[in-house]
């Protein structure tokens, strides 16, 4: 059989295995190894589980992600989300959708250092929604908010989806964290500009809530002051070289902890909740960066990218056709899986055309995250809107798809504006 | 009828001494997470602070992140929180969900036994090659039994799901609802 007909036979058996919920990384490391078996060998195929698993798992590099997924789960268990979320809205809370702009001011702190856009929309699921519709902001507007929101937490660092890119691309994990800043707050100024503009076509959908005084500025600011030092600290440390990126999220983990602790706010049981949480996501997620590195090598033998990569620059549609071809791909795949599953299967066989095509590694990270997070709030699947119906149980589907629509259409718009100006994602990278 | 209704009984013994073991594998590789952490923070304060170093916190660091990831695997696979796309699942009847279910804990087990079988000729070659850590020339080969210890765990703990599938799917069904990795 020829290489040609393995690789259609290994891809076709398997998305059918991740159809039938084989978790992706096993069914990946599955295909790769047994098509690597079938082409070289199976000794060496066998030999490379071994090898591949243990070295994956005692990659210090790779400590990047248990790392930030544990100062997460700290500061997420201390609290920091309703405090974020009163300290915004006592400074925004009296305009007209005053209580969406704090929804998406706070959804991007949170973000910030959860490193996660499903656990934003869940937290502000139940932390801004109920506050929304006390105040008389419509169900759509409420969940549609929360749900755009949340897709802040892949973009501003440190982002998980943005370091297993880093990881399955061998690019600079630090690089990419500074380069989804500027992304990310463009995201949140886009946001907030959409509710304004809401608020101008329906002046009466929006309410605005009271002024808060100085004094209650002040307090706000007080609660959260400590976890915005500390993501400044580990981010800024990150960006002038004194520490590695595992070693920013152990200084985060570290520095959470012992903010949690002498604030009061970390009781025994949440510290053991933490560290369940966070070695759960990261085994979670080391099982699919293993399946990937296995899968690796029979993309390897099959030449499945360059082939890929002769096909699509021989189409003839030019660079930007090629991406928009790319991207039109991962919207569509955005309907069947989520976004860390759709990262690590397609960028081992997508990044060598986006190499070839010349763009930068770092900005094509930011510019796929950016489009994957897309498929998180766009019908049919959206996983965050399946996150916050979860939550919200008074809510249906169509409502809150309605309430993201103009969301997403400013995600589009800022999509467009990422490609034409790469210097927005670039720029700070570049500084390092 | 007037009997308890089956989720105020209470669980069984052998029901008891398996939540138990779970939760104490978890807890292992949930310690590790925290030692990984503490190493680091610790290491980075004391270069920066006293010009000192942890001898071999690096070798520590990357030693103890294998052995929390593959006894986290154990108890990830155990809880059916791995990623998955669930689009068919999702829509399929309850006994179709039961089957899906249980064909991919099936190729779940098959997956990670031949993993647990690789993995030991990978701690027989590190204890046959004698690797050292850095500074303090500590054999490596017991961190990685230790990690492939984990993977063993994974192994029985898969089988065990695996059977609770097949006899008593309402063990398991519900446990995890929703779950997302990223």
């Amino acid at each position: 059989m020829s290489t040609d007909a393995v690789a259609l036979i290994g891809f076709i058996t398997l998305f059918a295995l991740m159809l039938l919920r084989v978790p992706v990384g096993m069914a990946m490391g599955l295909i790769g190894v047994s098509g690597y078996a079938y082409l070289v060998g199976g000794g060496p195929a066998l030999k490379l589980v071994g090898q591949t698993s243990m070295r994956t798992v005692t990659d210090y590099t790779f400590g990047v992600i248990p790392m930030f997924l544990l100062m997460g789960a700290f500061v997420s268990t201390s609290g920091v989300s309703r405090e974020l979320f009163r300290a915004a809205n006592t400074f925004v809370g009296h305009l007209r959708g005053g209580l969406g702009f704090a929804t998406v001011a706070a959804c991007g702190g949170f973000a910030a250092i959860s490193g996660s856009s499903v656990a934003t929309a869940a937290t502000f699921s139940t932390v801004a929604y109920p506050e929304m519709r006390r105040f008389g902001y419509p169900q759509s507007f409420a969940t549609g908010v929360i749900a755009a929101g949340g897709t802040l937490g892949a973009m501003l660092p440190p982002s998980t989806v943005l370091a297993v890119y880093g990881i399955i691309t061998q690019q600079d994990i630090g690089k990419l964290f500074m380069a989804g800043i500027l992304p990310g707050i463009l995201a949140m100024s886009m946001y907030i500009a959409t509710i304004v503009i809401i608020g101008l076509v329906k002046p009466d959908f929006l309410p605005s809530g009271p002024r808060a005084s100085w004094d209650e500025r002040l307090k706000g600011i007080r609660d959260v002051w400590a976890p915005l030092v500390l993501f400044l600290f580990v981010i800024g440390g990150l960006y002038g070289g004194l520490f590695t990126p595992t070693e920013a999220g152990g200084m985060g983990a570290g520095g959470a902890f012992v903010l949690g602790v002498l604030r009061g706010r970390l009781s025994r049981a949440d510290i053991r909740h933490s560290l369940l949480q966070a070695t759960r996501t990261a085994a979670a997620v080391f099982t699919v960066l293993i399946g990937a590195l296995l899968f690796g090598y029979f993309l390897t033998v099959t030449q499945t990218p360059q082939k890929l990569t002769a096909f699509l620059t021989g189409l003839g549609l030019g660079r930007y056709g090629v991406l928009a071809l790319i991207m039109v791909m991962y919207i569509v795949l955005g309907c069947l899986m989520d976004a860390m599953a759709m990262i690590i299967l397609t960028v081992p066989i997508i990044f060598p055309v986006i190499t070839e095509l010349g763009f930068d590694p770092i900005w094509f990270g930011v510019i796929i995250v950016m489009t994957v997070e897309l498929g998180l709030i766009h019908p049919p699947v959206g996983m965050n809107v399946f996150v916050i119906k979860s939550v919200v149980k008074d809510v249906s589907f169509a409502t809150i798809f309605k309430g993201v629509l103009p969301f997403v259409v400013t995600d589009i718009i800022r999509l467009i504006i990422l490609i034409a100006f790469p210097i927005i994602a670039l720029w700070l990278p570049s500084q390092m | 009828m007037t009997g308890i209704p089956a989720s105020l009984k209470p669980p069984p013994k052998s029901r008891k001494f398996r939540d138990r073991f779970i939760d104490s594998i978890e807890l292992i590789a949930a310690f590790f997470v925290g030692i990984v952490a503490a190493d680091i923070f610790i290491s980075v304060l004391l270069r920066y602070f006293f010009s000192v170093q942890i001898p071999d916190a690096y070798d520590f660091g990357r030693l103890l992140l294998g052995i929390l990831i593959f006894w986290g695997i154990a108890a990830t696979s155990y809880r059916g929180t791995h990623i998955t796309v669930d689009l068919v699942w999702s829509s399929a009847s309850p006994r179709y969900k039961r089957l899906i279910d249980i064909f991919a804990t099936l190729v779940l087990l098959f997956v990670v036994t031949v993993q647990t079988y690789t993995l030991f000729d990978k701690v027989k070659q590190t204890y046959a090659d004698n690797v050292l850590t850095f500074d303090l020339n500590l054999p490596t080969w017991p961190f990685f039994a230790v990690a492939w210890i984990g993977d063993v765990s994974a192994v029985l703990l898969i089988a065990v799901r695996t059977w609770l599938l097949i006899v008593e799917p309402q063990v398991i069904e519900g446990e995890h609802p929703l779950r997302t990795v990223e």
